[in-house]
């Protein structure tokens, strides 16, 4: 029964990465930009929502509101203003842009807001300590259970928003050949300063999660990194959709389940499974299935 | 980067004014803001002109990073500090002026180890401070020892000081240079059987210890103490810190009906891993949650939230009700709380007894020396140096229970709880003592209540 308990724990957590996961996997897959930023993005939004909620005691879903467009704001101007312009350069100076606004942000944060760890929950009231007991060894946390709703919840949207809409399909059309898509009439700046957005509006999801799951301080952006690059990778780099949320489930049923084993393991068997996805020769879960090419051969965005 | 401008700093900027003015406010003006306080010496104008000397005192703490609400004080103290050596510092008939220079650490033991070089090498100082976790205190002794300059350092369990130095309890090589004094696991066990007692309990306790120098520290030295005391030790292994699940312990726990709960995590651990509890049915089991290295600050019992803070229990290693307080300064330790609260508009913090004393161990040491700028002299006179200061009184050099080791003095922890405050109050819970096995003087505030 432990096991069964794990593997939902485990598919729960799974929820949280695949939220923090989808907007780097975004970026990835339509710009090949690996957003080092991504997790100090997702905290910046959590203290926006602080700062809020230290004027107005209302619910952190209230706060969450003005604060999603103002990231989506900050997203598009970031992408027009500084990645767009790195992406001339080739491929490693986005990556350099990016680790040097996780540095920034983490430094401003800690002028603006000082060392201390902060956490939303309080203001959640109990929706964080409540559960659905299903018996006296298996609960679903109600913050877990909507976590993994509003991670589903999101892939979905972005699935219909990609496949539905024509945004959506020049999109899909950029991030499979850019020059290409140029040539028939797809202004990609404005694909990607789009893409940008909606990666960092899902970051400022993620940043909600983990302010009401856990703490969060100035410096807590490159550990939500960590695990969303593994969620990721796992999943098969941004070529599929689907596989970056697919990668947050087997990383955290493979931590939950190293815990059972050996919680020194828990962490640890997370990492095993991404070393073991990175050297197999599919690269990732869902890429074969995905029918797309794998990253390396893709062209170099942006030129 | 001027793109990126517009977010963070538009955000900040209010705040940024609020907290950089009282941070500067506080190196500046210090004392004066606080006029009606006691701590405001007159101040000798021909003090200055008379010193024949210049004593250079660094002191490296965590101001940013992970560790960083350690460091929250020290522009306080050093304030104080800094007030108190205005008129400069008589030895031996003669007037030294006195120079702080602070250092900041980030958290990281090789900015640690970097600054220490400086300050040694560059800014040559007669004597090094530093305080706050291992990580910070380790690199710094260990520069100091090495380079031969008298290092006064605190906020590190001792065993961690000792071991993590490289030195050895079985055949221990004595240090020229470095002292230390802080609490250490002996001083834990004392507290936590005295708390536990006062709740009654089936004695099973539910320990959280993570694979770090402390966790590893706590289950070699505590555990067993803990067992021979009686007690059922449910210890699930290490865990890895970071770790965002903690499901397959709070089964085990259930199953083994743990009373009683004992934790050593760096604190975001702590409050995923409690709320979890809570989901899971496991908060409303236990009777005593002891927690150490998280919640020392009311800043942290916060973050887990009010709800649950509510009746955790903790050791803590300063607090205003304590008696005596500073010699450098002449500040009561009720006066210093009280100082602080006033100054940050934050609840008293703990850190700021023990960065204080450092500066009390400093002046006394320097004074004791007969020549402060003759660093053997000093140190010599650190290895039997006897100091009132705000954590008690130190007194090196005794071999006693409290000189463990001839370089290290073992402080208090006394223990109590995070309690609900009445409703109107500034804060929304505070801290009260409970027992005072190891530090008697110490007045008991209320009696330990049931977590849950």
């Amino acid at each position: 029964m432990n096991w069964v308990n794990d593997v939902i724990q485990g598919i729960l957590l799974g929820g949280y990465y695949g939220i923090i996961a989808c907007g780097l996997a975004l970026m990835f897959g339509v710009m090949r930009i690996i957003n080092l930023a991504h997790g100090d993005i997702a905290v910046l939004g959590a203290f926006l929502m602080y700062l809020l909620l230290q004027h107005w005691s209302v619910s952190p879903f209230i706060a969450l509101l003005p604060v999603l467009p103002t990231m989506i704001l900050f997203g598009y101007v970031l992408q027009r203003l500084v990645l767009q312009r790195s992406l001339r350069a080739g491929i490693l100076t986005p990556l350099l842009a990016t680790f040097g606004l996780s540095i920034v942000i983490q430094n401003a944060l800690e002028q603006s807001f000082g060392p201390d760890v902060q956490s939303l929950g309080g203001q959640a009231g109990s929706l964080v300590t409540a559960a659905w007991r299903i018996n006296s060894q298996i609960s679903i946390s109600a913050l877990g259970g909507l976590t993994f709703g509003a991670a589903v919840a999101v892939y979905a949207a972005l699935q219909l928003y990609l496949s539905r809409t024509p945004s959506g399909r020049q999109m899909r059309a950029s991030a499979e050949d850019p020059d290409t898509a140029e040539l028939v009439g797809i202004n990609s700046r404005a694909v990607y300063a789009r893409a940008t957005a909606i990666a960092i509006g899902i970051a400022t999801l993620g940043g909600l999660a983990l302010a009401l799951r856990s703490t969060f301080s100035s410096y807590s952006g490159p550990d939500q990194l960590i695990f969303a690059f593994e969620a990721v990778v796992i999943g098969g780099l941004g070529s599929s959709l689907w596989g970056a949320l697919l990668g947050g489930i087997v990383l955290g049923v493979a931590q939950t389940i190293g815990s059972q084993i050996n919680p020194e393991w828990s962490v640890l068997s997370g990492h095993i499974v991404f070393l073991l996805v990175l050297i197999s020769p599919r690269g990732g879960l869902l890429t074969l299935r995905s029918g797309r090419r794998a990253p390396a051969s893709l062209p170099q965005a942006g030129t | 980067m001027s793109e990126e401008k517009p977010v963070p700093d538009g955000l900040s900027r209010g705040q940024f004014i609020k907290r950089g003015g009282a941070a500067v406010g506080g190196a500046l003006l210090g004392g004066g803001l606080g006029t009606g306080v006691s701590w405001a010496r007159p101040i000798d104008p021909t003090a200055r002109d008379a010193a024949v000397g210049t004593i250079k005192i660094g002191y490296v703490s965590p101001l940013t990073g992970a560790d960083a609400g350690f460091g929250e004080p020290d522009p306080y103290v050093i304030s104080l500090a800094n007030k108190a050596f205005a008129h400069g510092l008589k030895i031996a008939g003669k007037t030294y002026k006195v120079q702080i220079i602070s250092k900041d650490a980030q958290s990281t033991p090789s900015v640690a180890a970097q600054v220490a070089q400086t300050l040694i090498s560059g800014d040559q100082v007669d004597l090094l401070l530093s305080t706050s976790t291992p990580e910070v205190v380790l690199p710094v002794i260990g520069a100091a020892e090495a380079a031969g300059v008298p290092s006064i350092s605190t906020t590190v369990p001792w065993e961690s000081w000792w071991l993590g130095s490289g030195n050895s309890f079985t055949s221990p090589k004595p240090y020229q240079w470095v002292f230390h004094f802080c609490f250490g696991v002996a001083n834990f066990f004392d507290t936590y059987t005295d708390l536990w007692k006062q709740v009654p309990t089936n004695k099973t306790v539910a320990m959280m210890a993570p694979n770090d120098a402390d966790g590893n520290a706590i289950r070699a030295n505590l555990f067993p103490l803990l067992e021979k005391a009686g007690y059922t030790i449910v210890d699930p292994g290490a865990y890895e810190d970071g770790t965002t699940d903690f499901t397959s312990q709070i089964t085990l726990f259930k199953q083994k009906n743990c009373q009683i709960f004992n934790t050593f995590p760096i604190p975001p651990d702590f409050t995923t891993f409690w709320r979890q509890a809570a989901q899971q049915g496991f908060t409303s089991m236990v009777k005593i949650a002891q927690i150490a290295k998280t919640g020392l600050f009311l800043s942290q019992v916060e973050a887990v939230g009010v709800k649950l803070g509510t009746n955790l229990a903790t050791g803590v290693y300063w607090g205003p009700t304590w008696p005596g307080g500073s010699s450098l300064t002449g500040i009561s330790n009720k006066e210093l709380g009280a100082g602080y609260e006033k100054h940050t508009g934050r609840y008293w913090n703990q850190q700021t007894g023990a960065s204080m004393a450092l500066f009390d161990v400093a002046a006394a040491a320097l004074k004791a020396s007969g020549n402060p700028n003759d660093k053997s002299a000093v140190a010599s006179a650190l290895k039997s140096l006897k100091v009132r200061t705000t954590v008690g009184e130190l007194h090196w050099g005794t071999g006693g229970k409290s000189n463990p080791f001839p370089n290290i003095v073992v402080t208090p922890i006394p223990g109590g709880q995070w309690v609900a405050t009445k409703k109107g109050s500034k804060f929304p819970l505070e801290f009260v003592f409970c027992e005072h096995e190891d530090y008697p003087q110490v007045p008991i505030q209320a009696k330990l209540k049931p977590y849950s």
